[in-house]
């Protein structure tokens, strides 16, 4: 890296959950591949949830001497807000958000923070990954169902280990398990993303099981992304497509049973078809007066959403001694002009 | 950046005229076009600048921005961070324009600047929003100009706003209404649309269209299906926005009748007559009752959203009400 471009300071953004390492360690791998850098480094650890005997090993280092902020939170509120707590007290112009448990190799975190010069976010991508062909494959797949909603495309998004420079979480709110998708909102936001390959720890992780659980989650995950950057702006073109679709199958229904009745002389108020398709006709139109609302909301809150971002305005003013509205044009050919 | 921004707007004489143009990839056109804004505008002794948006072109677009705006201090460039459509790029020019009248144009040199003087005098009459239209089109007829005519047959049916020509960039507008009107996703070509819930003075003149010169065109056929979602929003918004419990009444009466017409003649024989209830026809008749029910609810939440957003009616009414008239000398 370029020491004359070095950031002045690196905030360390470590949110601590269920998955953890011990904490000593993890410690001084972290400090151990930052001390290269020379850069001033403050080390943010965010409790989610009580974490008692991490925070006992956090409080061992504090107490040698190690300068470390601990932050608890009192129950478990999802990683994405333990990073925005963590980030409200980072002061660095650069932050790293780090797993609290062996993921990538230490060295990994200085790849990841020289990528910064030409990006303003950039992402690990463990490289090789160990694991077996099933994981591959569902990895492979997970990411390739974003890839084709998003447009964009990244290959782990489950690797926390990012850096940016401050603006991008200044810009983008997170809550909830959206850290994951950092990457994407960030692209969408405009900011520039950058994947760098980074050699996986060589520790074991602990218990990384995907359950059924850890599955669904995984699906609605990818809705709530799906929601996220293509139709937040335009409810309706989302919620129309479904209840225009459930609307008219409801209505071709009940047209079809309605002419049987009249023409095959068929009776039309013993079938239980008639329920079906009256469900169908009221169920879109719920759903297209939802999508409605929603485009409501966005009208009327339109003033406070932002449809771009300016990158910078740029303008020369006019010396003090110029007259400037009425100065004379500085070209003398204009276009053709019929 | 806004802070910025706002910040040399104290530091310059305010214009009276701002002219706004979004650039996407047209490094070909914005010198020969800022020659011809400052050729047009300057001999109307009316301080002006203008606002140009790079929308996150990738070629040369933004370099020769810049050079004209190190040379004239009043082209005021405002880049984006990446490419976002002509909408946000025509907000995000209202937004940065200081000038109490503003006009926006195409940046592919297909509008002629020397329209802008008829667009000033129009506005100078008291009208609001001054539309161009483009009657001697210079576009192709199969992709571009057919589309365009079914498209404002429509709108013009839809909205009820009379203006023959809604995809001419070539507008003007007195500053405090159109800064009034949200403008988002694609809703440029429904500008007089939208803007027909400030109640303005649209007035509608013939402008000039040249061929396009450089580069491509950047549309296609395939907006089509987006015009006619957008429309059906813009109509119902535009509409019913300051009543949303009645536009969703409306909409629950259908079922309402519906649902009681199918309970009535399910129920009715069998009170009377003591008859077999028909249980799919008194059912279907309960799941359209509550189906209105269920609007009438939505209708409340409306209600509720409309009231703690930041439009409000009555706001532009006075908008429109108060609008000076301030006479531009010609």
């Amino acid at each position: 890296m370029n020491p004359s471009t070095a950031p002045s300071r690196i905030s360390i953004i470590v949110p601590v959950g269920t998955r953890q390492s011990a904490a000593a360690d993890l410690y001084a791998d972290y400090k151990a591949a930052l001390l290269s850098r020379g850069a001033s480094v403050e080390f943010i650890f965010v409790l989610d949830g009580p974490q008692p005997a991490f925070e006992r090993e956090l409080e061992r280092l504090a107490a040698a001497g190690e300068a470390l902020t601990v932050i608890g939170l009192t129950r478990s509120f999802g990683e994405a807000t333990a990073l925005m707590v963590g980030f409200e007290h980072a002061s660095g112009d650069v932050l790293v958000t780090l797993p609290a448990y062996s993921q990538i190799a230490p060295e990994g975190i200085n790849a990841l923070i020289d990528a910064l010069e030409q990006s303003d976010l950039a992402v690990s991508h463990r490289h090789p990954r160990r694991g077996g062909w099933f994981e591959a494959l569902r990895r492979r797949a997970f990411h390739t169902l974003l890839a084709s909603l998003a447009r964009v495309r990244f290959n782990d998004l489950g690797c926390s280990a990012r850096a940016m420079h401050r603006k991008v979480l200044e810009e983008i709110p997170l809550y909830g398990d959206q850290q994951r998708f950092l990457p994407l909102l960030a692209e969408r936001q405009g900011f520039r993303v950058r994947e760098i390959a980074v050699p996986p720890s060589s520790l074991r992780a602990p218990s990384d099981q995907y359950r059924p659980r850890a599955y669904t989650r995984g699906l609605l995950d990818i809705f709530n992304v799906f929601f996220l950057v293509r139709f937040t702006k335009r409810p309706l073109r989302f919620f129309g497509m479904i209840g225009v679709a459930l609307c008219s199958l409801g209505v071709l229904e009940l047209l079809y049973l309605v002419f049987e009745r009249l023409a095959l002389n068929r009776s039309l108020a013993d079938r239980p078809a008639l329920l079906l398709g009256s469900l169908f006709v009221v169920l879109g139109l719920q759903v297209f007066a939802l999508g409605l609302l929603g485009e409501l909301i966005i009208f009327a809150h339109a003033g406070g959403i932002k449809d771009y971002q300016v990158d910078r305005v740029i303008h020369f003013p006019a010396a003090a001694n110029e007259p400037a509205p009425t100065q004379a044009s500085h070209t003398a050919r204009p276009v053709a002009v019929s | 950046m806004l802070s910025h921004s706002t910040a040399d707007h104290e530091a310059t004489q305010r214009p009276v005229l701002s002219v706004i143009v979004p650039f996407y990839n047209e490094e070909e056109s914005i010198g020969p076009l800022y020659d011809a804004i400052v050729a047009a505008v300057a001999p109307l002794q009316v301080p002006f600048e203008m606002v140009f948006v790079d929308d996150g072109s990738k070629d040369g677009t933004l370099a020769r921005g810049v050079q004209l705006a190190q040379r004239d201090s009043r082209v005021r460039m405002v880049k984006f961070r990446r490419n976002y459509g002509q909408t946000p790029a025509m907000a995000a020019g209202i937004e940065h324009a200081r000038g109490d009248i503003l006009v926006t144009m195409d940046g592919d040199l297909q509008n002629d600047p020397a329209d802008i003087e008829q667009f000033l005098a129009k506005i100078a009459e008291g009208y609001d929003i001054v539309v161009g239209w483009r009657h001697r089109r210079q576009d192709k007829l199969i992709t571009r100009k057919i589309p365009s005519k079914i498209a404002n047959w429509l709108i013009t049916r839809v909205t009820g706003v009379p203006i023959t020509d809604n995809g001419c960039s070539l507008k003007a507008f007195r500053a405090a209404v159109i800064k009034s009107i949200p403008l988002y996703s694609e809703m440029h070509r429904f500008i007089p649309a939208m803007a027909w819930i400030a109640g303005p003075r649209i007035a509608e003149i013939r402008v000039r269209h040249h061929a396009r010169q450089f580069g491509r065109s950047k549309y296609g056929l395939s907006r089509i299906y987006k015009v006619l979602i957008d429309l059906m929003v813009i109509k119902t918004i535009a509409s019913f926005t300051a009543r949303p419990l009645m536009w969703f009444g409306l909409l629950a009466l259908m079922p309402l009748l519906l649902g009681l017409c199918a309970m009535g003649f399910g129920l009715v024989p069998a009170i009377a007559f003591g008859a077999h209830a028909s249980l799919p026809l008194v059912g279907s008749g309960m799941i359209f009752v509550a189906a209105a029910l269920f609007l009438l609810v939505g209708g409340v939440l409306g209600e509720l959203v409309y009231r703690t957003g930041d439009v409000q009616q009555h706001r532009f009414a006075q908008l429109t009400m108060t609008a000076s008239r301030k006479q531009l000398a010609p």
